[in-house]
């Protein structure tokens, strides 16, 4: 028999070397295997059409387009896709909004101290069920990928910026729920108790103690997963849920490269506002 | 809300001010976008409602033939090694990246920030694009292959956990660093002595994190040609075939949330 | 409303926690008027006893009756808020909301859910909250984050909220354990006042003979969850409270 503290190390040296293991594995069947395209490598092949690729992305190769305009020296072309870089902040906006209601809504029954009664208020059985239920909605919403999403979801809604908006939604309300009922399992009791000592029904308490003190880090939480969505608005838009997403596709399939070009200027412009709009939201929440 | 305090202490109603500016700005943006989209009737397309119906009676039961299982079984292991191979690449590239970000090694000085800010920037340079984009980028121009598609997953991946690991090892409280640097070691020994040490749980975690992201990017890259569940799930979306896209979805979802089970198991044995 | 018998009637309290017995079976009867202390060393049950006079823990065994009214029986609200209130060892305020929230809060238990809901965009009654915190001296900070006060000045909120709800009973979890004498005694004063303007009785638990003496009309003394002595507070001698901390002065 062994020690409790003998088997957690074996458990940890057994998942490290399981894993070492599986990583070999991994290595020699990507570059052993038939869809490698090692010898592409290998044989400057790959890196000969990637030259060419750049040299079509960057409009000095115009073989292609035949000598027409490059896409990203032209103004109407910038403001022609700038509609588009409008659509895809707002997909994103509105996704992170449906996300972060939804959550409002359901995470005090997803920490467990709420749904036992442990802030004080009644431990119903029903309670009990809806943590359990809540959870794995939350796990099951945040293992699927928001490209699978949208893909399911086009098939129902018609495509747009709603069916792209609800995709990222769905996948961010898994991760944002269950931080957030994290923060209320981990959250000081205290000031809750202390409002009932002073009268305070369970939906008082909850509107003074326990929202107020869970109102900061679900707001930062949701600002950081906004840096993560906008990057994946473009993908959505791959299964035409519009936006930049779906030009680029149509770019790439196309052959037109410098829109292409155009495309990743107007997306990393995109990413990098939102990345400083995140960031400065984020510390209006520290000062508050 | 009037501020009927005295002049002197206007400092304090600006702190009022930014709550509820901040309150605005939130609301407000909710609002602008629930808005701007275009509600109506052209929002269910027609037979939208009789397919969703259909596929959600699909879920009862799942496809579970043992010619399809064959099927799922291969694209869960072409899923998981890809995932496999683009985190480890990640971790191996991101690791010496993130650290060198850190500024821990190297001399103090300037010259030390302006190397560490160097490899800051690129680090943000390689997480601004998704791995999608890269995958599509990386099949236009090498072609499709298993490679290309692990370094589409590996370099966005090397970039994030490179700044989540500079980070970490930077929010490393002083004191126990200057305890080892008066003992005499070099920034290298108080690297490894201290905060590696210091912050490993949470290195761990987050890497395994990722890993669960990299198997759901691993997923989707059939968007570009690479088997995998994502190209089944698409594959057995065309031909209406909902059984079977439950089947995988639930295979899916299972795989992500065993990495998840198993990622804290490991946090808990190792800090007990 | 003025009862027949005690304010304070504690019979056969007793809690524990799990395997931990945090409090021996005790009764405890308290006249109005009445300022009570509690001594005894860390985990000698006198927070414990705090909270189940405060109504958030229920006892394992005994009844308690506060103004003849069964603890038991009373649901959160007006009737237990107005019955007794508690200031903790942490002050426990909301650190996220204004200070004009966290003392209005005492006003809590007469609000219905709307109200107090509309108070927290507008606060109702702000003109009750502004009186409290000038008595305190603190009115300059009422519309200040609670967290950015310093430890004084909280505790003087979360007094400004036992003020507004105005309890018969009113109960200090160790008030004074990190002030210096002077503000110890101003404390002290301050809460003796909020009981004695509704005729109601005082409860805390601290260690320092001197105020006790001074400032107590009674003195309980715990160990270990288990009662030691309840004397009035002149005869509280220096050997009695050494011998209940078991200290050997001696040695």
């Amino acid at each position: 028999m062994k020690l409790p503290s003998e088997r957690r190390i074996s458990f940890v040296k057994g998942s490290f070397y399981g894993f070492l293991v599986l990583t070999v594995i991994s290595w020699i069947y990507i570059l052993a295997g038939s869809e490698s395209g090692i010898e592409d490598f290998l044989s400057g092949r790959a890196w000969r059409n990637a030259g060419g690729f750049l040299k079509q992305l960057i409009g000095i190769d115009d073989s292609l387009t035949g000598g027409a305009q490059l896409a990203f020296l032209d103004l109407g072309r910038w403001i022609e896709t700038a509609k588009l870089a409008y659509q895809t902040l707002l997909m994103s906006v509105l996704a992170i909004s449906l996300a972060g209601v939804a959550v409002l809504l359901t995470f005090l029954p997803a920490a467990r101290n709420v749904s036992n009664g442990d802030l004080g208020g009644m431990p119903l059985p029903a309670l009990g069920v809806l943590y359990h239920l809540l959870r794995f909605i939350f796990a099951f919403t945040r293992a699927v990928p928001e490209l699978v999403w949208a893909m399911l979801i086009v098939f129902f809604l018609s495509p747009g910026v709603l069916p792209g908006a609800i995709a990222l939604a769905l996948h961010n309300y898994g991760i944002v729920g269950r931080l957030s009922a994290e923060v209320v399992e981990n959250m000081d009791p205290g000031p809750a108790r202390s409002l009932r000592s002073a009268g305070a029904s369970n939906l008082q308490m909850l509107a003074y103690g326990i929202i107020p003190q869970t109102m900061p880090q679900f707001l930062t939480y949701l600002l950081y997963r906004w840096e993560v969505v906008i990057r994946t608005t473009v993908v959505v838009g791959f299964v035409n849920a519009g936006g930049l997403g779906r030009e680029f596709r149509l770019s790439l399939s196309f052959f037109q490269y410098t829109d292409v070009a155009l495309l990743i200027m107007w997306y990393l412009i995109l990413v990098v506002a939102v990345d400083v709009l995140s960031t400065v939201l984020r510390k209006m929440i520290r000062v508050d | 809300m009037i501020w009927t305090g005295p002049p002197s202490l206007r400092g304090v109603g600006r702190f009022v001010e930014t709550r509820r500016l901040l309150s605005l700005v939130l609301i407000g943006a909710l609002v602008w976008s629930v808005a701007s989209v275009g509600w109506g009737d052209g929002v269910i397309h027609t037979g939208g409602s009789d397919a969703l119906k259909a596929f959600i009676l699909g879920l009862f039961p799942p496809e579970i033939s043992p010619d399809f299982l064959k099927v799922v079984v291969a694209a869960t292991w072409q899923t998981l090694v890809h995932a496999v191979a683009a985190i480890t690449l990640a971790i191996v590239v991101g690791l010496p990246l993130g650290i060198v970000a850190s500024g821990a090694l190297g001399s103090p000085g300037r010259a030390r920030l302006a190397v560490a800010g160097t490899f800051r920037f690129g680090l943000a340079v390689m997480r601004s694009i998704h791995e999608l984009v890269w995958a599509m980028l990386f099949v236009t121009a090498f072609g499709l292959s298993s490679i290309a598609v692990v370094l589409a997953i590996a370099i966005p991946y090397a970039g994030i956990l490179g700044r989540i690991y500079s980070e970490l090892l930077n929010d490393v409280p002083d004191a126990p660093l200057a305890g080892l640097r008066s003992s005499g070691a070099s920034p290298a020994r108080v690297l490894l002595y201290g905060r590696i040490p210091m912050v490993f749980t949470d290195i761990l975690g987050y890497t395994f994190y990722r890993f669960e992201c990299a198997l759901r990017a691993a997923a989707i890259m059939s968007f570009v040609g690479i088997r995998g569940l994502g190209f089944e799930i698409q594959m057995s979306l065309h031909d209406l075939r909902f059984n079977e896209v439950w089947t995988l979805l639930l295979v899916l979802v299972g795989l992500v949330l065993l990495v998840d089970y198993w990622s804290g198991r490991v946090r808990r044995n190792i800090q007990s | 409303m003025i009862s027949a018998g005690h304010l304070v009637d504690g019979q056969g309290l007793g809690k524990a926690f799990g395997e931990q017995r945090a409090l021996a079976p005790l009764d405890l009867k308290i006249a109005s008027g009445e300022r009570v202390a509690l001594a005894g060393p860390s985990g000698s049950g006198k927070s414990t006893l705090l909270y189940i006079l405060a109504g958030l823990v229920s006892p394992d065994c005994g009844q308690l009756f506060l103004n003849s009214l069964a603890v038991s029986q009373l649901r959160p609200g007006r009737e237990l808020s107005e019955a007794v209130g508690l200031i903790q060892q942490q002050f426990d305020l909301v650190p996220q909301l204004p200070v004009v929230q966290n003392v209005l809060a005492g006003r809590l238990g007469q609000w219905g859910l709307f109200r107090s809901l509309a108070s927290l965009f507008s606060p109702r009654e702000r003109g009750l909250a502004l009186e409290a915190l000038s008595r305190l001296g603190i009115d300059d900070k009422i519309d200040q984050r609670t967290g950015q006060l310093s430890g004084g000045e909280q505790q003087r909120v979360a007094i400004a909220r036992l003020m507004i709800q105005s309890p018969r009973v009113v109960l200090a979890d160790e008030p004074v354990s990190s002030l210096d004498p002077a503000q110890a005694e101003e404390i002290l004063k301050l809460l003796i006042k909020l009981a004695d303007d509704v005729a109601g009785v005082f409860v805390a638990s601290l260690h320092a003979p001197g105020l006790i003496r001074e400032y107590f009309t009674r003195v309980i003394g715990l160990r270990q969850g288990v009662l030691q002595f309840d004397i009035p507070a002149d005869e509280l001698t220096s050997s009695v409270l050494d011998a209940l901390y078991d200290l050997d002065r001696t040695a």
